[in-house]
């Protein structure tokens, strides 16, 4: 059955239905915390006022999907090769997508379309998670014929795409992994890793237990000026110490048990130029990364890891539409040198290496210190000045600071860009030195940011906008920065690269 | 193969993105933030009123009064960054890219270039629309934070612009 798209039509008029209830739904939510008022007070409301009401929702309400109903509309401009909505009561809007940019046409059926026998259409692009059209109602017969003719062009190209290499699926179980990842650099990515979370945990257990023995044996651990008590604090102390390290025994176990669970057997296997991942202890997961989807690369180690010879990566890729939820992130865990090399291989056909380096202005630390050291302090004892129990806890001072300045400090030192002709490398992080690799044919857009006061200085922030996330760089030189910009702008815009 | 050049790229003599001229935004989209923001204020102040009317036991005549100059203030402030907020933004088409940029206290510039538009949606608020002003808004793959949207351009011009960002014609802006 062949139907014309070629001017604008309507849904199903029984679609007011479907919109009659988005509507009544959207209302609903907005004025939730009326209706719970309403319902609290049912008893005391006059129930003409109730029935009137009700009927007054009930007609706006329908007059406004009615209306919704009436203003939209969709077509196919045949010559431009585009599929055009347009919707709208007071604020109108026309959404324009190219037919060759559709990824995936979905057709789905809620209870209520289902009873009323119409069906939604979900016209979905690359990137971005929300749906870029959306037709709410209409017949089965049309969704389909739709279908087809939105995705005419996609089809074009994917016959092309298959007929490159027809024995996809055939030698998969044969290949031999090229990586297989052992336990004992499992064992090793276990111990090493997540110790920012056993700490923060530690620090919760550890003011939680105070406050406990505090309340428990009536004194106070550590603002205990009496020398009688000496001896009882100096107990208490080495226990709690004690205590503690067996806390950290305990989430460095839990920890490890949880990567060996879930990366158990760690294979990637080389299939016809994308990677085939598989591992897990307790359920097999396997997923397929395609080179030409990764965005962002990250590998980081920490200092431990670096003795150990062991790296995790993660690789971000495309995302388009349903695969969104499950599909964003690959991890690697515990990989070595030599093992990354090859991946990145794989990844990019050469190995990534750091150029040209930029490094951040000493005004960024002053602002980290500010913001994390300053402010804090500030509030701590402008409220503590008021709350004298809080006072107590003034001996804590010293060691955030001592800890937060050390962090900021690292984290500053390890705050670099790297600049090559094929790469940008953001290297960040106090503890965990992470390196975000993209190549420059990734990038969708790029913004440059300025502080109205930083413009004498020269300084400026940098922020590249990918499909698997953004990377941004604060405060670095912004001369330099420009004619980046304009070179990576160059580049884009002279070649068709294909981004994913 | 024979023509086939692979020069080295001078890249002292590239365009330069930060010394192009923006367009600012279109003189009657001022009208359409004041209106905009007169409408909030009349609501601040319906709301300041029927607390003065209703007045409680709670509420001194100083405690009114304090309250009341803080409103006009905030108006006041509310007013003064919106316009600053519609003098700094700008746009500007290039052959093969597109810029915006904006802000008060820290100016950005947002580059797209047209091979990585998604797709186009042309959106006209009920205000705008009075006053013959539509808004464009380009999506790339990259998600949320790298999208443009340019309000305040004519809806002739914005009909233009949406063909000219959809490729199909050359730059005759």
């Amino acid at each position: 059955m062949e139907i014309n798209f070629n001017t604008p039509q309507r849904q199903s008029s029984i679609g007011i239905v479907v919109m009659f209830f988005d509507t009544l739904r959207q209302y609903i939510k907005a004025f939730f915390p009326l209706a719970v008022i309403w319902l609290v007070n049912f008893d005391k409301i006059n129930k003409l006022y109730l029935v009137l009401g009700t009927i007054a929702v009930v007609l706006v309400v329908g007059v406004i999907a009615f209306l919704k109903y009436k203003n939209f509309t969709f077509y196919i401009h045949d010559e431009n090769e585009e599929f055009i909505i347009s919707e709208g009561i007071f604020n109108k809007t026309i959404t324009t997508i190219q037919l060759d940019k559709i990824q995936q046409v979905n057709i789905n059926q809620s209870l209520l379309q289902r009873i009323i026998n119409v069906y939604e259409l979900e016209v979905d692009t690359a990137g971005g998670a929300n749906k870029e059209g959306k037709i709410k109602a209409v017949s089965h017969a049309l969704a389909l014929s739709l279908k087809l003719r939105l995705l005419e062009n996609e089809k074009k190209i994917k016959v092309a795409i298959v007929s490159e290499n027809p024995t996809e699926n055939g030698t998969v179980i044969t290949n031999k992994p090229f990586i297989s990842i052992s336990f004992i650099s499992l064992l090793k990515v276990g111990i090493t890793s997540n110790y920012l979370k056993s700490f923060s945990l530690l620090l919760l257990f550890f003011f939680t237990a105070s406050d406990y023995i505090n309340k428990f044996t009536g004194h106070d651990v550590f603002n205990d000026g009496d020398i009688e008590n000496y001896v009882s604090k100096s107990t208490i102390i080495s226990s709690l110490l004690i205590f503690m390290l067996f806390l950290f025994g305990i989430v460095l176990v839990i920890n490890l048990f949880r990567i060996v669970v879930r990366y158990f057997d760690y294979k990637i296997t080389k299939q016809k130029g994308s990677l085939l991942l598989s591992f897990g202890l307790i359920n097999t997961k396997s997923t397929i990364l395609k080179p030409e989807k990764v965005q962002i690369t990250t590998i980081s180690r920490n200092y431990f890891q670096k003795k150990m010879n062991i790296l995790e990566m993660k690789i971000k890729q495309a995302t388009s539409g349903e695969k969104t939820k499950h599909n964003a992130a690959i991890d690697i865990p515990g990989c070595n040198q030599l093992e990354k090399d090859e991946i990145l291989k794989l990844l990019f056909h050469k190995i990534p290496q750091k150029g040209y380096v930029m490094r951040p202005n000493f005004r960024k630390i002053g602002f980290s210190v500010f913001l994390i050291i300053v402010v804090p302090l500030v509030g701590f004892f402008s409220i503590a000045s008021n709350v004298p129990e809080l006072m107590e806890f003034a001996y804590i001072t010293p060691y955030f600071v001592v800890f937060a300045g050390l962090i900021l400090c690292f984290g500053y030192r390890n705050y670099r860009l790297f600049i090559n002709n094929d790469f940008i490398i953001k290297q960040s992080g106090a503890w965990d030195i992470s390196d975000e690799i993209i190549t420059i044919e990734k990038i969708q857009a790029i913004t440059t940011s300025q502080l109205f006061w930083h413009k004498r200085l020269n300084i400026g922030s940098l922020t590249m906008h990918t499909a698997g996330g953004n990377i941004t760089f604060h405060l670095g030189k912004f001369d330099k920065i420009n004619e980046y910009v304009n070179l990576w702008l160059y580049e884009i815009e002279t070649s068709n690269s294909n981004w994913m | 193969m024979e023509n086939f050049t692979n020069e080295t790229i001078d890249t002292a003599n590239l365009p330069k993105y930060e010394e192009v001229a923006f367009t600012s935004l279109h003189p009657n989209y001022k009208k359409v933030v004041l209106l905009n923001v007169s409408l909030l204020s009349s609501i601040l102040f319906l709301g300041f009123g029927s607390v003065t009317f209703f007045k409680n036991n709670e509420f001194t005549q100083n405690n009114l009064i304090a309250l009341g100059s803080l409103l006009a203030l905030a108006i006041v402030l509310i007013f003064f960054f919106s316009l600053l907020s519609y003098r700094k933004k700008g746009f500007a088409f290039r052959n093969h890219d597109v810029l915006f940029r904006s802000g008060i206290i820290a100016t950005s510039t947002m580059v797209i270039p047209y091979n990585r538009i998604q797709h186009v949606a042309l959106h006209e608020g009920l205000v705008s629309r009075y006053f013959g002003l539509a808004k464009i808004e380009i999506f790339t793959a990259g998600g949320n934070s790298s999208d443009i949207e340019i309000p305040g351009i004519e809806k002739l011009q914005a009909e233009d612009i949406k063909q000219l960002l959809m490729g199909k014609i050359q730059k005759q802006l």
